[in-house]
């Protein structure tokens, strides 16, 4: 099994000649937690949709854990979840019936016992009989997390993952999140525009700006390499403003 | 007067952009284009026949649309008012009423100094001032194809009837108009709200009318209303439900005004149906509340 | 368990957990019933006419006894295919669009293709959830309106009779699962979920409800006040004679007829169950022989309908950007 996760090269997606994402070089390293910032429009969702083989390059190509995108999708998405932003379920189904029916897609047969472990493992027992309708947002982002970890994929991809929650739920967000690094070493790959919620979880960053890659670092060698900013917010303002060299 | 101008002009601002009106709207006026043509053609053809039969002395009977009357031609018309008239006038009002709750625009409107009734009544004079503009048009494609089959301008009895008769029709449309705009705003979802008065719909221009009369739902596709079927309980059934079927009140209406023999019944108590089911939408519409109109939208 | 059949299945929970659809099925169910109710009510007061007529003749001291009005329970069903024809359709059409707009307007469009499924296999468990609850409420509906019949037409069926309404059914359910289907891959392929809306409305309106009415009105009968032959005032022996005149006409109005779907679904159903006075109590191979044209273009839109939801049905179509 490769130490690489991720891997793109000169991956790039265009929309009817408008150029969403161009020439992107990225590798991310096995059990890295992994924030790709960048302003609105600048790429990340389009980044995350090819990843998870929801869209298809214009050019370039991409690897998850060895397995390339384009000529065997299904492998790829037998090894990953994903968790959309703003997450919606069916809402006349209970929280079991909605993750049996994901879980059985992803290939488990059985994923009864399964659904209750990770539910467990996720502190959201007692609402296996409910219909996920009925559901606050935080609820949802459970049940969103649960589904996308049911197969125990080796990545896991979050796009906008804080988003709508309040501070307790980005709070238990971020355990989750580590835990799921920690303990299972899963490598997560996720877009955000919370930074302060980049430098408690992340490992390592990446930061789109109109396309394109303007910087990718670990995050110990990002706050080293700018001593004299404050947070992680000025270092960020100041890559995304720099002129392209 | 401000808001109610001002919230009727944005409705045929949208109106003039939004795709299933204008296709629904072209239907119609297609319809309506294409039934006079028929007529003409089904006038020759019969015409020929006629020349034919008499030929071969099959008939001494003169031509039989010697006596029928020019405004006989727009009668398929008032099928096609109650088919696609009917339900571009639903679609219309549901889709004005979800605009601003799909848009969630309704808070940037509702957070200014204007009153809901005032928001709504624009709303309706703001369709009914685009219904009318589009009965006008089709009231003048009418005319002019009359005109043409019967190779003479109508008179001017038979040109106020057939305004009366797109008149009456503008009544019927707003009255469904009503319907759309309350199913829009008490509707959680698009397609409820959308089903829900076509469902109405179907009642009143099929159940009720077979229940009263025992026709056949295809036979009720008809312009002329269905005649009752005597004795037993459908005298009582016809007597309590047919004022329910503003439809086939509508048929009764437009028989009459437009002098079709084979229609009989009361003009004025056929018009106070159609009336009353406006007002009675119309009431029920201005009198929502503030907290009703802002239901959320689910889906 | 396949993808396709684990689609399938979490579909039918969902619809049979969709409180709207049970009633609007609900609302078909009762208009179908009423409609046996009214026919065969109808004929209780013909045939209390005949009975009045027949004591009024007997009173008179008349031995002429005039044919009684006939019971043939099968064509009481005659307003009930029709509201199949009209309301069955057009909430066919929403079913069919409902189950792709609702995976459309959230985001689980990419809950499904991000995991590893086969291509066909959203359309396909879609289509097979859509069969298997029209083959349900075709049943339900079918069994009500058989029952209504014998309770309140006082009647009861022959084998044959069975069989007929066997066929009607199945014609029944593959009319209604062509809507669904089309509506399905409208909803598909149109970039928004609106124009798939306005297109499929459209065609109803126009196949249900506008070309079948058209036929009627080019009917000549129907254009003269009191009817053509009457107002001619042409003997019932030459009718014929002048019919011959109107072939070129009829065959214009009889080709936009069967440009309908519906008609044929109307036309061979009517035949089957005898509704058509020229095949009532016909066995049914006399009623194929004259209809079998119908039955086989009913199915065919059935399977064509199938087909393009199927393939237009795809990951690349459902998940292509509508901004």
């Amino acid at each position: 099994m490769t130490d690489i996760a991720i891997r793109t090269t000169g991956l790039s997606k265009s929309y009817s000649g408008t150029a969403a994402l161009r020439n992107l070089d990225l590798t991310i390293d096995s059990g890295e937690i992994f924030g790709l910032l960048g302003h609105n429009g600048a790429g990340k969702t389009t980044t995350v949709n090819l990843l998870t083989t929801l869209l298809e390059p214009t050019a370039g190509s991409m690897q998850v854990v060895g397995v390339d995108t384009v000529a065997d999708p299904n492998g790829v998405r037998r090894v990953i979840g994903y968790l959309p932003e703003n997450v919606q379920f069916y809402d006349n189904l209970t929280t079991m019936e909605n993750l049996r029916f994901f879980g059985r897609l992803s290939g488990l047969s059985q994923p009864d016992a399964r659904i209750r472990e990770v539910l467990d493992y996720l502190d959201f027992t007692g609402h296996d009989d409910q219909r996920v309708g009925s559901f606050s947002k935080g609820m949802r982002q459970r049940v969103g997390i649960a589904q996308a970890i049911l197969h125990e994929p080796s990545v896991l991809f979050l796009d906008e993952p804080t988003s709508g929650l309040d501070p307790e739920g980005v709070r238990q967000l971020r355990d989750v999140i580590v835990a799921l690094n920690r303990d299972l070493g899963m490598t997560i790959f996720m877009n955000t525009h919370l930074l302060s919620e980049v430098t408690k979880t992340c490992t390592s960053i990446g930061i789109l700006r109109q396309g394109e890659l303007a910087y990718q670092a670990s995050l110990a060698a990002t706050l080293e390499a700018f001593p004299g900013e404050d947070s992680l917010e000025e270092i960020y303002l100041n890559i995304r403003s720099a002129p392209d060299s | 007067m401000t808001t109610v101008l001002t919230m009727a002009r944005q409705e045929l601002v949208a109106l003039r952009r939004e795709r299933l009106p204008l296709v629904l709207l072209i239907v119609f006026v297609v319809m309506v284009s294409v039934s006079s043509l028929i007529g003409w053609l089904t006038n020759t053809t019969v015409s020929n026949v006629w020349q034919k039969t008499v030929e071969a002395g099959l008939t001494q009977a003169p031509n039989p649309f010697t006596d029928v009357s020019a405004l006989y031609y727009a009668r398929n018309t008032v099928i096609y008012l109650v088919l696609i008239g009917a339900l571009m006038a639903i679609v219309v009002g549901v889709t004005s009423a979800m605009r601003d709750r799909k848009a969630r625009t309704l808070d940037l409107v509702l957070s200014r100094p204007i009153s809901v009734p005032a928001y709504l009544l624009g709303k309706l004079v703001g369709i009914g001032a685009w219904l009318a503009m589009i009965l006008a048009l089709v009231a003048v494609i009418s005319w002019t194809s009359i005109s043409v089959i019967t190779g003479a301008a109508l008179g001017p009895g038979e040109s106020a009837r057939l305004v009366a008769f797109y008149a009456v029709a503008w009544l019927l449309l707003q009255a469904f108009v009503t319907l759309g705009l309350l199913s829009g705003i008490y509707s959680a979802r698009e397609t409820t709200a959308l089903l829900v008065p076509i469902s109405i719909w179907s009642v009143v221009a099929f159940v009720l009318p077979q229940i009263g009369t025992s026709a056949n739902p295809v036979s009720l596709l008809n312009p002329v209303p269905s005649v009752i079927v005597p004795g037993g309980a459908f005298d009582t059934l016809n007597t309590v439900l047919s004022p329910l079927s503003v439809t086939e009140e509508f048929k009764t209406a437009s028989g009459l005004i437009l002098g079709n023999p084979e229609v009989t019944g009361s003009l004025p108590l056929s018009l106070f149906v159609i009336v009353l089911a406006f007002a009675v939408g119309a009431i029920v519409l201005l009198a929502t509340n503030r907290d009703r109109i802002r239901g959320a939208l689910r889906d | 368990m396949t993808s396709t059949l684990v689609i399938a299945r979490k579909e039918l929970l969902d619809l049979r957990r969709n409180r709207f659809l049970l009633a609007i099925l609900g609302f078909v169910l009762v208009a179908v019933v009423i409609s046996v109710v009214v026919s065969a009510t109808q004929f209780g007061t013909k045939l209390d006419d005949y009975n009045t007529y027949l004591d009024a003749l007997r009173a008179a001291g008349s031995t002429t006894t005039p044919a009684a009005p006939q019971l043939f329970p099968l064509q009481l069903l005659r307003g009930s295919i029709e509201y199949l024809e009209i309301l069955g359709a057009l909430f066919a059409i929403v079913m069919g669009y409902g189950t792709i707009a609702k995976e459309k307007q959230r985001a689980t469009l990419q809950l499904i293709y991000s995991r590893p499924i086969s291509r066909y296999s959203l359309a396909a468990g879609k289509l097979l959830a859509l069969a298997v609850a029209w083959l349900i409420a075709v049943a339900v509906i079918f069994g009500a309106v058989t029952a209504t019949v014998a309770i309140v037409g006082h009647a009861t069926f022959a084998p044959i009779d069975v069989q007929r309404l066997l066929v009607a059914a199945a014609t029944a359910w593959a009319y209604l699962l062509m809507w669904s289907a089309l509506a399905l891959g409208l909803a598909s392929s149109a970039r928004r979920l609106s124009t798939a809306l306005i297109v499929a409305l459209v065609l109803w309106l126009t196949v249900v409800l506008i070309i079948p009415q058209i036929g009627d009105t080019m009917d000549p009968d129907n254009q003269v006040p009191g009817g053509l032959f009457k107002s001619l005032q042409i003997a019932k022996p030459d009718e014929q004679a002048v019919l011959a005149n109107f072939a070129g006409f009829d065959s214009v109005r009889n080709g936009l007829e069967v440009s309908s779907i519906t008609k044929h679904y109307e036309r061979f159903t009517f035949a089957v169950l005898g509704i058509k006075d020229q095949y009532n109590q016909q066995p049914l191979a006399a009623v194929w022989t004259g209809t079998w044209n119908n039955a086989v273009s009913m199915w065919l839109a059935a399977l064509l309908a199938a087909a393009f939801a199927i393939f237009t049905t795809t990951r690349r179509k459902l998940l292509r950007r509508t901004t």
